[in-house]
């Protein structure tokens, strides 16, 4: 599929029977899904949802953790349809032990591919542009383990999977995007939240620089307009923010876990800005402070006022 | 044993081993599926290892351990296979040539398949030629060099050669042209042809890789490949007979071989078939001495002999074969050049005055002057770094190191944990670290500095921490200082400046890849601080 030349009809003709479909499949999810409060109020309002998930019992389960968080939002069926090709985009930037925190946590994406299989996904999909060597990347953060023993498919990123695309930015324009990211029929953001030395912080937002190639170290001149820009163009079904362990200094690489708190916090939400505001009071950042949370409100992603979301909070 | 079936066994046996040597050329890579099981031991550093064993044919090769013991006083690891294959030569001659060798598999195909002399010129070309020698000169100067401190057994080593020309050339050659098909494919307006693109490429990168490698000077690598398996239109198996030293060191091992040619010069009609097919010119007619130096073992005159005028038999006597026709000007010649060549390549002094700054070695090289007696120049830790950094040298490390690997920090970057290079190099002359190792030493490559005039933050122009993001130390290498600088319109602008710590840094390379400001990097990797010198250090 090629993205920069025009519809066939042929094309639009398939797109406007697969969308037929796809409303479909969400009225059938919606009328299942009803009975779960949370969701009830916030599709009935057109509301948009933020639900945290924190693990205080001794030795909780992860996997059960994020379960649970999926489920207070209605089930990950709300997200995934019966047959959809779903991508998760999980930070796997750095060749990192999971525990260092660099990276997301292996088993809150294991806990995500199995939610979205059993929600009917014809093919779970782990899909990143790392910095370090993808291979390793894949092999240390526990990736690659994961993607073995759940059947998910890992995206080798390469030269033939990035496609010149118009990111219709305040600053960026044409770029090379990780074509994966776009052709899915659901894109999940599975970021860890963590320090980084330019933005303050790396959570959600921020990740989307991990779907983008070309000469995307210059995004740095003008960062925070860069997340936003790429905010604004990846849209992501959800967003579920690893906090189970977050880096706290030495970001964004990290490198030792005298640098790592733990928070066992995870955050769901479909508004990017504030999951990742939310995620930002747990580094006592205010949302307000942090330019690229700030400039997304302003630009219209999202809010980072929880009043007017429907909230919600899940502990185990 | 039946004739025919004894040239059978030494096709199959010389098609397997050719078809194993090219499956652990492609095998030398981090494997894309390769994975740490984190639910066994979650916080354990663990090292990415490779299955196979890729360094067995040099294992195999007793040139690699003979030139390492005389220059660098080690036995490589595995050096026990070498041997075994010096007593099965003492045994039966030159048969790692004729079975095993799968350089020589490569000539004794292009050869048959497609011979490029008929009748009398095929028969002349087959006759024993003074050119012969050369191989005798090549080994007495390579074994002699070794001696002297300069090993460049690995030039023409027929392991490393084949390796190096497979690996560094004609793999990703054919990756490069097998892409550029795909892209083609990929940009057609037909419909299969696009989706087939995907598909092929799915099946190649396994083999080709994702990206497509570069190596420096590889053009040069390839083009030598070439002209040797040309040369095999001039005679057959011209390398084997008149380059190799490996196939001289076995010919002189050969003497005492048990295993001999019979001939029966009664029944001989002097059909010259014999000749015609002999891979060695080996003199197999049975009026003349039979050369067992230049024997490849392949058993052709013993098939093709009509009149059954020639038999491999066991003698079990003592005795001595026809001596190795070395000759006394490759001798001389060869002392010669061993013991002057040491010595000319000092003569840039590299080693103890005036190294490259360019020259990064590997992390776990050993000291320089160690290193080049024993590195091979086989390019197993250049084709297997997963960051394409590892590029063999042109003039970096002087005369005496030309091939030997240098990392070229704007084509890759030494990854923080990785330890693969040290892991693979059949002498020791990277030496097998972990990862633990590496970090908590530090292992040091080099060191990083700045260029403030190109620096994006500190020439006023943006702000920019690149670096310092990607620098992996912990605490980081590179460290920033917010302040104010001016821009071309006088106007103040807020950066964060970057800094070297020279204690930290262990010379990487990433900053140097990753920096924005392209061409010459505005942050640069020099070998000055590597941990493996005492002289190349920049702090107390």
């Amino acid at each position: 599929m090629s993205f920069d030349k025009p519809v066939t009809r042929r094309e639009s003709i398939k797109k406007l029977l697969k969308l037929w479909a796809s409303l479909g499949a969400a009225g059938g999810a919606l009328s299942l899904t009803l009975q779960t409060p949370l969701l009830a109020a916030s599709a009935s309002e057109n509301k948009k949802f933020i639900i945290e998930g924190v693990g205080h019992t001794e030795g909780y389960s992860i996997k059960t953790l994020t379960r649970m968080v999926f489920e207070s939002a209605g089930g990950a069926g709300r997200f995934v349809s019966r047959g959809d090709v779903v991508v998760i985009k999980p930070n796997l930037s750095w060749a990192r032990r999971p525990e260092m925190a660099a990276t997301t946590n292996p088993e809150v994406l294991e806990a995500v591919i199995e939610l979205c299989q059993e929600a009917g996904a014809k093919k779970v999909r782990i899909a990143d542009h790392t910095i370090h060597d993808a291979t390793r990347c894949f092999a240390l953060s526990g990736a690659a383990a994961i993607a073995k023993k759940t059947g998910a498919d890992l995206v080798h990123p390469r030269a033939s999977l990035m496609k010149k695309m118009s990111l219709k930015g305040n600053r960026l324009g044409i770029w090379p995007v990780f074509v994966p990211l776009v052709e899915a029929d659901a894109l999940i953001n599975l970021p860890v939240a963590k320090h980084h030395s330019l933005s303050t912080l790396t959570i959600g937002m921020k990740n989307w620089i991990g779907g983008v190639g070309g000469s995307r170290y210059s995004l740095h001149q003008d960062i925070n307009q860069s997340i936003v820009d790429l905010a604004n163009f990846f849209k992501p079904t959800v967003t579920l923010i690893d906090a189970i362990r977050i880096m706290t200094k030495n970001g964004p690489s990290g490198g030792s876990t005298a640098y790592v708190t733990e928070k066992n916090t995870l955050i769901l939400s479909d508004d990017p800005v504030a999951g990742d505001a939310s995620a930002a009071l747990l580094f006592n950042s205010q949302p307000q402070n942090l330019g690229f949370i700030r400039m997304a409100r302003e630009q219209g992603l999202g809010t980072f006022d929880f009043q007017t979301l429907a909230r919600q909070k899940v502990v185990l | 044993m039946k004739i025919r079936q004894l040239v059978w066994l030494r096709r199959t046996l010389q098609a397997l081993f050719l078809i194993f040597f090219l499956f652990l050329v492609i095998e030398s890579r981090l494997p894309q599926d390769v994975y740490i099981d984190y639910t066994m031991a979650f916080s354990a550093d663990q090292d990415l290892r490779l299955d196979q064993p890729v360094t067995f044919f040099f294992q195999l090769d007793p040139l690699v351990g003979v030139s390492s013991l005389l220059s660098g006083y080690r036995l490589v690891k595995g050096f026990l296979w070498g041997a075994g294959i010096l007593i099965l030569t003492i045994l039966l001659g030159r048969v790692f040539c004729g079975f095993i060798c799968p350089f020589g598999t490569i000539h004794h195909a292009i050869g048959n398949l497609n011979p490029a002399l008929k009748g009398k010129r095929m028969i002349e070309a087959n006759c024993k030629s003074a050119s012969q020698k050369v191989k005798y000169f090549v080994l007495i100067l390579l074994l002699v060099g070794a001696a002297f401190g300069l090993n460049a057994a690995g030039l023409m080593d027929p392991i490393a050669l084949l390796f190096r020309s497979i690996a560094l050339a004609v793999l990703p050659a054919l990756g490069a042209g097998l892409r550029s098909i795909f892209e083609a494919m990929a940009a057609s307006d037909i419909k299969i042809l696009n989706l087939a693109s995907y598909g092929a490429e799915v099946l190649v990168s396994p083999i080709f890789g994702y990206s497509q490698p570069a190596y420096q000077t590889a053009w040069l690598i390839g083009l030598i490949f070439l002209v040797i398996l040309f040369l095999n239109r001039i005679r057959p198996r011209f390398w084997c007979r008149t380059l190799c030293p490996l196939g001289a060191l076995l010919g002189i091992f050969s003497r005492m071989s048990i295993l001999n040619l019979e001939k029966y010069a009664e029944k001989c009609t002097s059909c010259n078939l014999c000749i015609k097919h002999c891979q060695g010119a080996a003199s197999p007619r049975p009026d003349q001495e039979w050369e067992t130096a230049e024997c490849l073992m392949c058993f052709n005159c013993f098939d093709v002999c009509p009149e059954d005028a020639l038999a491999f038999r066991f003698a079990w006597r003592p005795q001595r074969n026809h001596k190795p026709d070395i000759g006394k000007r490759a001798m001389l010649g060869g002392l010669a050049a061993g013991i002057s060549l040491p010595l000319f390549a000092r003569l840039d002094g590299r080693i103890e005055k005036v190294s490259d700054p360019r020259l990064i070695r590997p992390p776990g090289s050993l000291p320089e002057k160690d290193f080049l007696e024993i590195c091979q120049r086989c390019g197993l830790c250049m084709k297997i770094c997963p960051t394409n950094v590892i590029n063999p040298t042109l003039a970096e490390a002087g005369i005496a190191g030309f091939w030997t690997p240098r990392l070229i920090m704007t084509q890759g970057y030494c990854e923080y944990t990785c330890t693969l290079c040290g892991s693979v190099c059949p002498t020791g002359a990277i030496r097998e670290t972990t990862a633990q190792e590496k970090i908590e030493r530090p292992i040091r490559i080099g060191s990083a500095y700045l260029d403030r005039g190109r620096c994006l933050p500190w020439s006023g122009n943006a702000p920019c921490i690149v670096c310092q993001e990607v620098c992996p130390t912990s605490p980081k290498a590179i460290y920033l200082k917010e302040d104010t600088v001016m821009t071309s319109g006088a106007q103040s602008l807020n950066v964060q400046l970057p800094f070297v710590d020279l204690k930290r840094c262990v010379g990487c390379g990433i900053c140097e890849n990753k920096c924005p400001v392209r061409g010459l990097p505005a942050i640069r990797t020099i070998a000055a601080g590597e941990s493996r010198s005492l002289s190349n250090q920049i702090l107390l």
